[in-house]
């Protein structure tokens, strides 16, 4: 099984760094698409196959927490696992991303953290031990 | 919120982990030195309002942009970056330390709501003369030049004097 995997950042340095990570990481990536807004995201959304959702929050024309609600709306697409990298900060915004169902991972971030995030969500198992923290 | 010094240190803790983390660049606190040349460096700003507003800017080298963004995207030396992707690259940056300072002075339950942000254009000073002065600045020396990070707030009031 490969991962088709959507990058949603405003930010293109941002998107890169993602893909970056994501290449190293060891996980069977499949197709890749990027968006820079959650729009865009949505469009990209309903005209590929992708099993994993990786977002920003804080974007223009369409933030990040937006398209997560557009997302759980539709029928096709509410059961994609949706990791947010942002550098959101608050307690109470955190805690709302993950009643929505998303991981979640903070700004600046390790390669590794991103991997085993991935793993996580997608319950790919296999990696050194951190599954079954909850 | 602290101290005008606690806040400094704040300052520049964030400023030093994000540079390093994000785009492998590392810094080295000068207190001591006197502010930049504003004029001929390149200045990206974010604001952000929540239970407290105004905005932080950073001012950096220009010769620091290629390594910064090339860091960050993580090319080639030899391979050239463009100005947009050198412009995305700090604005990014700064975004990541706003993101990363404000629940480190605020509290982690405060809600804040961080804007764009953007690139000073040319010619426009970043100290204006209708603003406040910045209530804390971090003077750092990188490997190409300096990098100096400004915070603003508005009604400075709140903040204790040191
Ligand atoms: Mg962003």
């Amino acid at each position: 099984m490969s991962i088709n995997v959507l990058i949603v950042d405003d930010s293109g340095v941002m998107r890169a760094m993602i893909l970056k990570s994501l290449r190293m990481s060891g996980l069977p990536l499949g197709e890749t698409h990027q968006a820079a807004n959650g729009q865009e995201g949505l469009e990209t959304l309903s005209q590929h196959w992708i099993d994993l959702v990786i977002a920003d929050i804080n974007m223009p024309v369409m933030n990040g927490e937006e398209m997560i609600e557009r997302m759980k709306e539709n029928t096709e697409m509410r059961d994609i696992p949706i990791v947010v990298i942002s550098t959101e900060g608050s307690k109470t915004r955190l805690e709302q991303l993950q009643q929505k169902g998303a991981a979640f991972i903070h700004k600046p971030f390790t390669p590794e953290k991103i991997r085993d995030t991935i793993k996580d969500i997608m319950k790919l198992g296999g990696s050194d031990g951190n599954q079954g923290t909850n | 919120m602290g101290t005008k010094e606690q806040i400094k240190e704040t300052l520049y803790n964030v400023a030093e982990d994000v540079l390093e983390k994000l785009a492998f660049i590392f810094s080295f606190p000068e207190d001591e030195r006197d502010q930049m040349d504003y004029t001929t460096a390149v200045a990206t700003r974010v604001s952000f309002a929540g239970p407290f507003s105004g905005a932080l800017v950073m001012a950096i080298a220009a010769e620091a942009l290629p390594e910064l963004a090339g860091n960050m995207l993580g090319i080639d030396e030899d391979e050239e970056t463009t100005t947009e992707q050198q412009h995305d690259a700090l604005k990014e940056l700064i975004n990541v330390v706003c993101g990363n300072l404000l629940p480190a002075i605020s509290g982690k339950q405060s809600v804040f709501n961080v804007n764009m942000p953007e690139i000073v254009p040319e010619g426009e000073s970043i100290i204006k003369d209708d603003r406040p002065q910045p209530v804390s600045v971090a003077k750092m020396d990188i490997d190409e030049g300096q990098c100096d990070l400004l915070l603003f707030i508005d009604g400075e009031t709140a903040i204790q004097a040191d």
